[in-house]
């Protein structure tokens, strides 16, 4: 696909559709535009122009124009996604939703919330949580990340073990299609079985099918009592044992399951500058539930806590009350970050695997850790199976670096297949992982995913070169 | 060595709401929390208690009937076992009448040597409580504490100042009112989880404190709240609606220069 | 106690190493006008060993100076200084007695009160004296500071009150004031085993914000940490401190040092301008003695507007940036 260039005619165009002001092209304020978390040079491109659109109708003029023009329109959150996914690598036009931040509705008697797409997750958060609500979706980067950003990448986290990813939220959307049409898929409505769910089409379509101009988000009733259990262990199997064991022998589904190896706990400790409780444990296993009652959550917490003294644990740390929960917490999701102290330069995987099979998994991992010389730090959403290992560059030259990862990834994928796992649980693929995904994927999954895009972006002008190669 | 930790319950940070009608707060025993510098003060005392033999730590607090919770979290890191003070007659005490009440009830646990406080309480913000039990009890105080190290019936405890610090030397008994970089708290475990709730908490009122009941709550508290009110605060106001391509930003750099400060 | 017994006002004054501080100044301003408005003596005390030019004391406003002096009180210790002053204060028997809310104030008050048996307020943003009862008004913000309380103490004196330092200006020097200056020696004022050690001058416990002429100051409304950068950016372009509301600093966008409020600090810098803080009273008593405040915010009922002299309803992500441009482009013609 040959496209073509940002004109000053087009610039001109633009203007006229979102005004001069919410058009950028000094290449010193595009730059944020061009990458993303993604922390390597080759995932990084400048866009030819950004626009802030406000709202679906200037959306819908500006795709029209790249759709006559033949030219690239890359869709963008708050660009904290971790597979280059809102990068432009092929230039063109840069569609940052960042003015589209307003909270449209709480609907208190249909338990619904309707939001733009540049609101962040923590605003979201915070509303529903002061109405007395909960909205479930739960990433890492909640705080920074855009619920537009959460949609297209059908973003999971840590709540998912219980409530489910993204898209169990999402119940209707409005969407500017890649011809430039405004459609709402879906709705308020708890139950639609009206046509194809293209609700969850665009959910996790990375903005390669559409431009979320509207979500429709499902609320649940905010359970008042929480709990956090914070469980060392000594080996890194009798960790992730317990995890089906909560389940099963527990009979209690909560609402976090995390895991860290030591090198995360280490580097949690580095960067948090604090003593962590037998941070030289093998692993930490964090719980969290939730209840209607306090006594239902405290007996949950003995059964679980019981349980894990029973299987190795060392100690159970119980926190049920906010200030000691967000002590718990801080050492689990300043795990970017605490890596970066490291090694700024690395590589984070989002592989998922059966839950019965992360002892496998991680095992693999180490193995080809060792081979290879490379430290990879594991954390896990261990409830659901979504492993985040991450490679670490350290001090090695580019060339090297390359080389080794390529390897290491390669090998990680192949026993994450081999054990009924997939390459990517929640960050999704963008550019990052499209070869890799085009290798382990069968080619009759991969003609369904071109087919759709073709079929729908004929001219390919909607986030092309990610996802799959569609020529 | 026998330690006391004084420890409020307060609302956790979004849990206290206004009703809108009457100005009042509402809270509920959800989300309520030990005071975090009380937390602090907790960890610091449990940190003594594992440096050196023989230290037993008890968790004072005062509060309506469901501060219970306070006292048993306290258990539950650590502490040894608790009091609460509760009763009507101690309801609507001010921070004289307060510090009556817990004075009293260090006096009646006896041989204290060291009583350990948060510097202030995030929902009152006095910080005049942990003093004035120190003037009642007629023992040296250091406020502001970062930093304590214990030895021989003394203490030297590090207390920030304005620009700095000061290092002082005080003798036990001794009230030390902590900041929040003093220490890290821990967590309780589910062993202390268990054992609070098998250690009873006694439940004191005016009669085990000692004290005549108008001594304290309402009736013993020298200040009274005449006025609770929403401020008026107005400043005359120019006010400007933001339009993009608008006048507004041009409008308050224009104001700006007519006061000379741009 | 009788307290008609009790009569005028009394501020504790503060020294640093023999030398008065400023926010003695600042007391004697609030003193001042409640000392008139009972038509009372306004008396300053000055706890220390020797302090130098205590008639600086008289022309910012005191009638009277009372130096207790004594070596005891060379360094600061709670109960020295607790003593000194419960012994003048029995000796003088003032109706009000009003000290800087430092850690000096906060500690020797509560001490005092609680010897005195009377009643104590602390971090008052208000002080006046009721014109029927003669009685002193205390108000401060209350409740996780959503509201103002105003508290008395009506059976017991003296009256006394805690402000924040730089909650008021120092009160303006009149070299034409006259009044005494009264040294008080008291022995026995030894401490109940404490010993001061040592000082220890830390320059990066501070960051500076309280010294700063203008100051803008960023609230949740900036959605999260790569928002709070505007608030930056527009203090970079202006020369400005930074400040930040509690939520904000509890979200960990900015450190605690530049919490502004009631559980922060007070400032009153020459500009303020509060973006995307929606003004609940714990913040207001932390700027609202600012001379000018700008507030910029998305919605127009939110309170900070009402402490404003110039407001922008408006998207902070639009209007910040415009005005960042704007300010630039003056800086540039410069």
């Amino acid at each position: 696909m040959r496209y073509n260039p940002v004109t000053p005619q087009i610039v001109e165009q633009l203007m006229s559709i979102v005004g001069e002001a919410n058009v950028v092209l000094e290449p010193e304020k595009m730059e944020v535009y061009g990458r993303d978390e993604t922390s390597e040079a080759m995932w990084q491109h400048m866009p030819e122009v950004v626009v802030k659109p406000e709202n679906a109708r200037q959306i819908s003029e500006i795709i029209k124009l790249a759709n006559r023009e033949i030219i690239p329109v890359t869709p963008r959150g708050a660009g904290t996604g971790l597979a280059a996914g809102a990068v432009p690598m092929l230039g063109g036009i840069l569609l940052s939703l960042e003015r589209m931040n307003k909270i449209l509705e709480v609907d208190r008697e249909n338990l619904f919330m309707v939001t733009e797409p540049g609101v962040t997750t923590g605003e979201v958060q915070r509303t529903a949580r002061a109405e007395g609500f909960l909205y479930a979706g739960d990433p890492c980067s909640a705080e920074s990340s855009f619920i537009g950003g959460n949609v297209a990448t059908n973003a999971g986290g840590n709540k998912a073990v219980k409530y489910g990813v993204t898209g169990r939220h999402i119940y209707g959307l409005e969407v500017v299609l890649p011809n430039g049409e405004i459609v709402t898929l879906g709705g308020k409505c708890v139950k639609d079985v009206t046509g194809y769910d293209l609700v969850h089409l665009i959910v996790g379509s990375e903005g390669t099918l559409g431009v979320v101009t509207k979500v429709y988000l499902k609320l649940m009733p905010l359970l008042p009592f929480v709990a956090d259990l914070l469980v060392p262990f000594d080996s890194v199997e009798k960790a992730i044992k317990i995890v089906p064991t909560i389940m099963t022998h527990g009979g209690i589904i909560p609402t976090c399951l995390e895991f860290m190896d030591s090198m995360s706990i280490k580097a949690a400790e580095l960067y948090l500058n604090q003593k962590l409780p037998y941070s030289d444990a093998a692993a930490y296993v964090i719980v969290e539930i939730d209840g209607n009652t306090e006594r239902q959550v405290e007996e949950d917490y003995e059964t679980i806590g019981k349980l894990c003294l029973e299987n190795g644990g060392l100690e159970v740390f119980v926190a049920d009350n906010p200030s000691a929960q967000d002590r718990i917490w801080k050492a689990r999701k300043c795990y970017a970050e605490a890596l970066r102290m490291i090694s700024p330069v690395y590589c984070m995987e989002d592989i998922v695997v059966p839950v019965s099979q992360i002892p496998r998994a991680l095992e693999a991992i180490n193995g080809i850790a060792e081979k290879h010389r490379v430290k990879i730090p594991c954390v896990a959403h261990a409830g659901d199976g979504n492993i985040h290992a991450t490679l670490l560059r350290e001090d090695r030259d580019e060339h090297t670096w390359h080389e080794v990862k390529d390897r290491v990834l390669d090998e990680i994928y192949r026993e994450v297949y081999a054990l009924g796992g997939a390459l990517s649980g929640e960050h999704g693929i963008g550019a990052k992982r499209k070869g890799a995904m085009a290798r382990f994927l069968h080619p009759a999954q991969i003609d369904m995913i071109k087919s759709i895009k073709k079929a729908l972006d004929p001219n390919l002008i909607l986030n092309p070169d990610k996802l799959v190669d569609v020529l | 060595m026998r330690i006391v930790v004084l420890v409020k319950q307060v609302p956790g940070t979004d849990n206290v709401k206004m009703d809108p009608e009457t100005g009042t707060m509402i809270r509920t025993a959800r989300g309520n929390v030990i005071n975090p510098l009380d937390e602090n003060a907790l960890e610091e005392a449990m940190r003594l208690k594992q440096a050196m033999e023989g230290v037993t730590v008890t968790a004072v607090s005062m509060g309506p009937p469901m501060a219970i919770k306070a006292v048993k979290e306290a258990i539950a890191m650590g502490a040894d076992g608790g009091v609460l003070l509760s009763d009507r007659a101690l309801a609507g005490s001010d921070t004289i009448a307060t510090a009556r009440a817990l004075a009293s009830a260090i006096k009646q646990l006896g041989d204290v040597d060291l009583i350990l406080c948060g510097e202030r309480a995030t929902d009152g913000e006095t910080g005049q409580t942990g003093p004035m039990v120190a003037s009642m009890l007629d023992v040296p105080v250091q406020t502001y504490v970062q930093k304590l190290t214990v030895e021989d019936g003394s203490m030297i405890v590090e207390r920030i100042v304005e620009g700095g610090f000061e290092k002082v030397k005080v003798k036990l008994p001794a009230l030390v009112t902590v900041v929040k970089g003093i220490n890290q708290p821990g967590f309780p475990t589910l062993a202390g989880k268990l054992r609070a709730k098998e250690v009873p908490v006694p439940v004191w009122g005016p009669a085990e404190l000692g004290v005549a009941p108008e001594e304290v709550g309402l009736k013993g508290s020298p200040t009274r709240v005449v006025k609770i009110f929403s401020p008026k605060l107005s400043r005359e106001t120019i006010m400007h609606q933001y339009k993009p391509g608008g006048r507004a930003v041009e409008e308050l750099i224009q104001f700006l220069a007519g006061r000379e400060i741009i | 106690m009788n307290i008609h017994d009790y009569r005028g006002v009394m501020v504790l004054g503060e020294q640093r190493n023999g030398t008065v501080h400023r926010v003695t100044f600042e007391l004697l301003n609030r003193g001042r006008t409640l000392a008139d408005k009972l038509g009372v003596e306004l008396s300053c005390a000055i706890l220390g060993d020797r302090v130098d030019d205590l008639g600086e004391v008289i022309r910012r406003g005191a009638d009277r100076v009372y130096h207790v002096s004594s070596p005891d009180l060379a360094q600061f210790l709670p109960w020295p200084y607790t003593r000194a002053l419960v012994q003048l204060i029995e000796e003088v028997r003032p109706e009000v007695v009003i000290a800087a809310a430092t850690t000096t104030g906060r500690t020797v008050m509560p001490l005092a009160a609680a010897r005195l048996k009377t009643g104590l307020t602390a971090d008052c943003t208000i002080l006046d004296i009721d014109p029927a009862e003669k009685i002193l008004l205390q108000t401060r913000p209350a409740i996780g500071g959503n509201v103002m309380a105003t508290i008395k103490t009506p059976f017991t004196r003296p009256q006394m009150a805690t402000v924040r330092p730089r909650s008021t200006r120092p009160a303006a020097r009149d070299e034409s004031r006259t009044g005494i200056i009264e040294v008080r020696n008291y022995s026995n004022l030894a401490s109940l085993g404490e010993i001061f050690l040592e000082y220890m001058a830390d320059p990066t416990q501070e960051v500076n914000i309280q010294d700063a002429d203008i100051i803008v100051s960023g609230g949740k409304g900036l959605k999260n940490r790569e928002g709070f950068k505007l608030v930056l950016e527009l203090a970079r372009v202006l020369g400005a401190g930074v400040g930040a509301s509690r939520d904000v600093v509890e979200l960990g966008w900015i450190g605690y040092p530049h919490q502004i409020g009631l559980s922060g600090k007070t400032v009153s810098p020459k500009l303020y301008i509060a973006v995307g803080i929606s003004g609940k009273v714990q913040h207001l008593a932390g700027m609202q003695t600012s001379e000018i405040i700008v507030a910029i915010n998305k919605d127009p009922d939110a309170q900070i507007f009402q402490v404003a002299d110039f407001g922008i309803v408006g998207d902070a992500f639009e209007v910040v940036p415009e005005l960042i441009n704007q300010l630039k482009k003056i800086k540039a013609e410069a």
